[in-house]
């Protein structure tokens, strides 16, 4: 077997990044705070969306002026949403496949998932890093429960932190807990209605998969 | 930082064992160890046993393995060693008490292995997450857990070796 060197190498095919979590907690909107955050970087970027039986999630972000449309594609996955980013990911890989063919200087691909429950996660065949997303809103006592979403996840995001004194979370303690079940795997948390917090989700993405430093 | 994107061989080949003796002797083998989950990433941030920074990005249809090597050059080389996992071991109580847990843990999308009576499960997290997920289970009886095995490390690879 001949060996090669390979020390001088570029990249292959963009960096794929799952973004899961919970309906409702905040992946869209997530999504499009990460968008021009990348953007403004330099990074050349593409969006995959995961929804049951529609594109809803897709159209919304083509909408939102943010990216070119054509460099976001939908998956309607038709039934529950992990099937297609964990047991099955044919569709998903197929859509990362044809955005690498499209855009040849393509950097990175989010991956959304469809809304599902704590269960959910990501196959590495599909994802090189993912992300799972909850918020307070959704009850301080999450981290608790031990999903596997929260415990294997890379990246922990809790979102919605704005809105922790109005819904009695005790938003401490709920890190604190998420920090002991994950132990120690990171954590960050956002408001992604203001986009607080999500500059530091961006540059913990820059650093692991886009290797920036 | 190295990039790297290639598996360029495993050292059970021969010739490859062979540069990597002769390099070993120099003190040029550098190793990374994974776990079998980060064995299936293609691209990860990576830090040798001789804190050499890695940025590994391999092909889609690449495939790390034990003894995957990363780079061969004169004088230097990067090896992949599989840490072992380490398992919560379960004695199912009866027939019954076997298939509840066996339900349980497929239900909750744990890696596991079997043996005999006994259900192996590969830790991915904290030990007590595991046990506490399964309470309702051990509390009526179902099954028992066993002392833990000889804990993992690194499984030991085998490196043609001349003397």
């Amino acid at each position: 077997m001949s060996a090669q060197l390979n020390s001088h190498a570029r990249p292959r095919g963009a960096a794929r990044v799952g973004i899961g979590g919970p309906v409702g907690s905040g992946k869209t909107a997530l999504l499009e705070q990460l968008i021009p955050r990348f953007i403004a970087r330099g990074t050349d970027i593409a969006v995959i969306t995961n929804d049951l039986v529609t594109a809803e999630d897709a159209e919304r972000v083509r909408r939102s002026g943010l990216i070119a449309p054509e460099r976001v594609l939908a998956v309607e996955t038709g039934a529950c949403p992990h099937t297609a980013i964990r047991e099955d990911p044919t569709l998903n890989l197929a859509a990362a496949d044809e955005l690498d063919r499209a855009y040849p200087g393509l950097e990175l691909i989010l991956i959304e998932s469809g809304g599902d429950n704590l269960a959910s996660s990501f196959s590495l065949d599909l994802v090189d890093y993912w992300l799972f997303v909850i918020d307070v809103a959704g009850g301080d006592d999450i981290p608790r429960k031990r999903g596997l979403g929260v415990l294997q996840c890379d990246l922990l995001v809790i979102n919605k932190v704005d809105l922790a004194p109005h819904v009695n979370v005790n938003l401490p303690r709920m890190v604190a807990e998420a920090e002991e079940v994950r132990a120690g795997r990171a954590t960050l948390l956002t408001n992604c209605a203001r986009g607080d917090g999500v500059d530091a989700v961006v540059e913990r993405i820059a650093q692991e998969v886009l290797f920036d430093r | 930082m190295l990039r790297l994107t290639d598996i360029v061989g495993n050292a059970s080949d021969p010739d490859i064992a062979d540069r990597l003796h002769h390099i070993e002797h120099d003190g040029g083998v550098e190793r990374v160890r994974l776990s079998r989950n980060d064995l299936a990433r293609r691209r990860q941030r990576l830090v040798t046993d001789r804190g050499t920074e890695l940025a590994l990005m391999l092909d889609r249809g690449a495939q790390l393995e034990n003894g995957s090597v990363l780079l061969l050059e004169p004088g230097r080389a990067v090896l992949v060693m599989l840490d072992e996992p380490q398992w919560l071991v379960l004695r199912a109580a009866h027939a019954a008490g076997a298939l509840e847990i066996g339900y349980f843990a497929g239900n909750m999308h744990w890696k596991v292995r079997f043996e005999a009576d006994c259900l192996w499960i590969a830790l991915e997290g904290p030990r007590e997450g595991y046990l506490k997920r399964m309470t309702h289970l051990l509390a009526r009886g179902d099954a028992t857990v066993l002392d833990a095995p000889a804990q993992g490390g690194t499984r030991y690879l085998a490196v043609p070796h001349a003397h």
